[in-house]
């Protein structure tokens, strides 16, 4: 039954472009996974272990300027430079980690906030790394050749492609942390930190290791997000709105569930983009409002009240 | 040494509306433990009512502080009675999550009608600044700094003196006992929050004249008001008096003295050692 959902989920991911080949909706799709893959990486910190980070624009930034230099200083193609790009936001994050998990609940929330400020405000002065408020631009991509046929860049349905993969990686890592020992620690740590430490876990491992893995997603999208859209600057990448869109698309999707970000996105991005169309200024404020609707009625999300609803439906016990 | 001096008075000036940012963030954490992320948005509310009114009814700026702060308490009580009350118990996370969503809401609604354009308020009083003893005193953030210390020592009246004061800081300290003195702290939490989103609106209403104005302002105030009140200790008044004037000197300080670039830095490094170090705030009597 599962099985046969995912085939018809990833039948409908390969056939989509050419079934709405219209350039906004193919934008809106790449839009959707690109929020996915944020919204995974967010889940893992915050759904998982607990950890609410109002910071994670810092591994977005991070894996962005990553690309986008090495690319453009040392000529390392986007696809090494994205996976590079998710090393360098996880070891970013070890440090922060360190620091920023002495503190629990909402003052760990501040401590990420500040973080992240101080990154962006060194991103924009350290104008010889990062090219400071002019930011940085690529005009051509390298040549690739797929399957004997070059690869078009300034189609997007290479980019919708790409998007794809990392998406499902991104759903895909969520998955096997939540049936690993890992993801054991971190429930517990979320459930009860102290009595997770009584029964011998290292929570400070644990945690830090949940925000490597989440911060490795979180730069890989914003690598992707540095070649999509080929330009970057420190108030692009680095803004506290991008943190706190991370959250959204986490909480309103569902929290501590696979799918969650992927509804969430679906569902938040496609009602941005679509009023970003008929107004010029606002585009988030459903983010705002969806987000007090979730946290008010259903806590557990869209995708956690959908499962729910089923279950129920079906008369299985929700163990 | 001029500039010494200078930079004190400026740091002072602003540190002054920092202060009345701070305190009206402290006292709602205090009494609800609410972290209330959409602070800063109320602070952009009261920027643009003063501009409207400056522009619509050629009103002064200042003299609109005694419309929006009565204004911005009447809404504060609505936020809460039809809000937040039903969140407060659900936690500190859920408050912070809920609050972080009520303030993009708002900062969007604002981008909506007002678009994303900066305004700013000219004061045919206010080109030249004061130059008492040969230092600069902009005349705006002069009348705003008066202000200021009038509104934050009426509070500072309210909590010590009257009943629903002495309500407000025995909630602060023990909800329990409070109760079961006889206290409603349903009635208590909802007029602090008035009292809060009051000051926010009222600094609003005062940095008008002296800020650019947009919509997205209240993202940058809001995390400034954290490192205030987490300086002075979450839920301590005077620490958050104390947090915003050091906010205010370390910012023109550091300026003239580190780099102008990472002004807005210092604030945060200074708010992260503090957390780490010493949690309870400077003045060690905030809640950690």
């Amino acid at each position: 039954m599962k099985l046969i959902g995912l085939a018809v989920a990833l039948a409908v991911v390969v056939v989509a472009p050419w079934v709405v080949p219209d350039p906004f909706y193919v934008h809106l799709m790449i839009m959707v996974l690109m929020w996915t893959v944020l919204g995974a990486a967010w889940n893992i910190l915050g759904g998982f272990a607990g950890q609410v980070s109002f910071g994670h624009s810092a591994f977005l930034g991070a894996g962005a300027y990553t690309t986008m230099i090495l690319y453009l200083s040392l000529g390392i193609a986007p696809w090494y430079g994205i996976v590079l790009a998710g090393i360098v936001a996880a070891l970013i994050a070890v440090p922060i980690g360190l620091i920023c998990f002495r503190l629990r609940g909402p003052y760990f929330a501040l401590s990420t906030l500040a973080v992240a400020e101080i990154i962006r405000l060194v991103a924009l002065n350290w104008e010889s790394l990062t090219n400071g408020p002019v930011g940085l631009l690529i005009t051509t991509l390298p040549p690739v050749t797929f399957a004997g046929s070059p690869i078009n860049w300034e189609s997007k349905i290479p980019f919708y492609y790409i998007g794809a993969v990392i998406a499902i990686v991104a759903l895909a890592v969520t998955w096997a942390l939540s049936r690993s020992r890992l993801g054991a620690y971190v429930l517990a740590i979320s459930e009860d930190i102290d009595s997770a430490e009584a029964l011998g876990i290292n929570t400070v491992q644990a945690r830090v290791s949940a925000l490597a893995l989440s911060a490795f997603l979180a730069g890989a999208a914003g690598g992707f997000y540095a070649m999509y859209f080929r330009y970057i600057d420190p108030d692009a990448v680095f803004s506290i709105a991008l943190s706190v869109e991370m959250v959204f698309i986490a909480v309103v999707g569902g929290l501590t569930t696979v799918v969650g970000p992927l509804v969430g996105a679906i569902f938040l991005v496609s009602l941005g983009e679509t009023f970003r169309t008929h107004f010029m200024w606002g585009h988030l404020i459903f983010y705002g409002l969806f987000m007090m609707v979730a946290i008010r009625y259903m806590p557990e999300g869209i995708w956690g009240k959908l499962r729910l609803m089923v279950e129920s439906r079906l008369g299985v016990k929700n163990g | 040494m001029e500039t010494l001096v200078q930079s004190i008075v400026s740091g002072l000036l602003t540190g002054s509306l920092y202060a009345m940012i701070g305190v009206g963030l402290t006292i709602v954490f205090g009494v609800m433990r609410i972290i209330n992320m959409a602070h800063g948005d109320m602070v952009m509310l009261g920027m643009y009512g003063a501009f409207w009114a400056h522009t619509a009814w050629k009103m002064d700026p200042f003299l609109s502080i005694i419309l929006w702060v009565p204004a911005g308490f009447l809404g504060g009580l609505l936020i809460f009675r039809f809000l937040l009350k039903k969140i407060v118990p659900g936690g500190e996370l859920n408050t912070l999550l809920y609050t972080a969503g009520l303030s993009l809401f708002v900062a969007n609604l604002a981008l909506l009608i007002w678009t994303g354009d900066y305004r700013t308020i000219k004061l045919p009083y206010a080109m030249m600044p004061l130059r008492p003893l040969g230092i600069a005193v902009p005349i705006p953030l002069a009348i705003a700094f008066c202000l200021a210390i009038l509104v934050t020592a009426a509070l500072y009246w309210l909590l010590a003196h009257t009943d629903i004061g002495r309500a407000i800081r025995a909630t602060s300290q023990e909800p329990e006992v409070a109760a079961l003195m006889g206290i409603s702290v349903d009635r208590v939490s909802m007029i602090t929050f008035g009292l809060g989103t009051a000051l926010a609106c009222g600094a609003g209403v005062l940095l008008a004249p002296s800020l650019y104005l947009y919509p997205t302002v209240g993202e940058i105030l809001v995390a400034k008001c954290f490192v205030i009140v987490v300086l002075g200790g979450l839920g301590s008044v005077p620490g958050a008096i104390a947090g915003g004037l050091i906010l205010g000197l370390a910012e023109s300080l550091g300026a003239v003295y580190v780099s102008v670039p990472y002004k807005d830095a210092i604030g945060f490094v200074i708010f992260l050692l503090v957390l780490l170090f010493r949690p309870a705030g400077l003045l060690g009597e905030g809640k950690s």
